[in-house]
């Protein structure tokens, strides 16, 4: 029988009272690593925090204005599986001709439940229901009067159980989500006086619902290293994920103003993983005019608050000993 | 005003990584990851990014059928594992290791090397 010090005996008690099952934190699926992107939102529940994520394109409008948008993003694990966000953004819009307007757009809060974690097949699924609140934000900026409520479901996969044939491509893990964007209120009356009769007119402006969708093709350098084949590469590549991320809305609902039934944009870049935060660059190319007119960039620095701070803010509110959801490890 | 101290708030955070311990991963092993050793080797190491606790760290290597070559616990310190093998004949071998971090945060991972093909 092994023989434990009391440094070992120590460890041990602590593991006992945290619960190795809830330990661990971000992205982790067995081998795999799936970073926080840019885009579309990773499907794990975690401790983290990107501040912050600044994209500077020129909008869809017409005229298109260029605009820039800094944002921060705060994400707190409530039990091993359950976790809620709360993100702002900073919005900065200069038309041609201007004026120009700045101010904060509506307030969006997240609530996920990550209820599959597939250590031996590297997949995590997870639910959420997101709402950006309506009222809170700057009308000057876009930021809308209602409030809307996108359920949206979420899914990582890595390719680690490819043959040895394909050993090369087990680096890859694709990442997505869908969900369906409901406003609050279906449509407002607007009232204006028509300068030529002086009478009162009344416009009604539809509240579309979206189809909101997207995902993320990634090649992990880290995973090929560790997992695959140690090609003595420099340091520096073997922390890079090169991805290609995608988001797309497609209104198909209460859409009768709508002209460009679905918008998006495509954004290849790349992800520096480190010990305790990545940093995060992509190209924002419009899939078409009324998803920008030039290609933009967006770059993120996102912080692992779960491995800064392990033992208080980093670790979730509740933690349990049970972990279905985690049949390896917490995450 | 806001901006400000969200920039507070980043440099707090970079500064508070000096003291923290982050998730244990795979720097590199001995035999190489993926690699194709000309003789059996004795042991295999492994070299973490992070320091890692022996006693709730396990390192299982196995041959193409599935059996055990490895001879059990392995030992080390700091950011090494090593774990004894037994006479590798020519072949694959399979290596799963499974690691505690002094922060308690626990990481996996596998990997293959082989031997004289």
């Amino acid at each position: 029988m092994p023989r434990l010090s009391v440094r070992h005996a120590a460890l041990a008690a602590v593991i006992v009272m945290v619960s190795v099952g809830e330990a661990s934190a971000h992205c982790f699926v067995g081998g795999r690593f799936l970073p926080a992107t840019l885009i579309v939102d990773d499907p794990c529940v975690a401790d983290e925090l990107s501040l912050p994520t600044v994209a500077a394109f020129k909008n869809g409008d017409f005229p298109s204005a260029r605009e820039l948008d800094i944002s921060g993003e705060y994400s707190k694990r409530i039990t091993d599986n359950f976790g809620i966000s709360v993100a702002e953004t900073w919005t900065h819009l200069a038309p041609p001709g201007g004026p120009n307007a700045s101010g904060f757009q509506n307030l969006e809060t997240t609530f996920k439940y990550q209820f599959l974690t597939d250590a031996t097949h590297e997949l995590v699924l997870s639910a959420a229901v997101s709402v950006e609140w309506g009222n809170t934000g700057a009308r000057g900026v876009g930021a809308e009067s209602f409030s809307t409520i996108t359920p949206t479901f979420f899914f990582g996969m890595g390719m680690g159980d490819l043959p040895d044939a394909a050993r090369w491509l087990r680096p890859i893990a694709l990442t997505g989500q869908i969900g369906y964007a409901v406003p609050s209120s279906a449509s407002k009356m607007i009232f204006g006086v028509d300068p030529d009769t002086g009478e009162t007119t009344v416009d009604v402006e539809h509240h579309p619902r979206f189809l909101v969708y997207g995902g993320s093709l990634q090649y992990s350098m880290p995973y090929l290293k560790s997992s695959v084949v140690d090609l003595g590469l420099p340091e520096f590549i073997n922390h890079l994920i090169p991805l290609v991320e995608a988001q797309f809305q497609t209104a198909i609902a209460n859409d009768f103003d709508v002209v460009t039934h679905t918008t998006g944009t495509v954004n290849p870049g790349v992800i520096w993983v480190g010990n305790y935060f990545q940093v995060g660059v992509e190209a924002l190319i419009p899939i078409n005019r009324a998803s920008g007119s030039a290609v933009g960039v967006i770059g993120q620095l996102h912080f692992y608050l779960d491995d800064i701070f392990p033992r208080s803010i980093g670790r979730p509110l509740f933690a349990s000993n049970s972990n279905p959801g985690r049949p390896m490890f917490g995450n | 005003m806001r901006f400000h101290a969200l920039a507070a708030v980043t440099v707090a955070l970079v500064a508070s990584m000096g003291d923290a311990q982050a998730h244990a991963s795979l720097d590199r092993a001995d035999p190489r990851v993926g690699s194709t050793v000309a003789s059996a080797p004795r042991a295999l190491s492994l070299w973490f990014s992070q320091k890692v606790e022996p006693a709730f760290s396990t390192v299982e290597v196995r041959d193409a059928a599935g059996a055990r070559v490895d001879q059990g616990k392995p030992h080390g310190g700091g950011n090494v594992l090593q774990v004894g093998l037994r006479s590798l004949p020519v072949g694959t071998y399979n290596v799963h290791w499974r690691v505690l971090s002094v922060d308690t945060h626990i990481t996996e991972g596998s990997f293959s090397f082989q031997v004289g093909q």
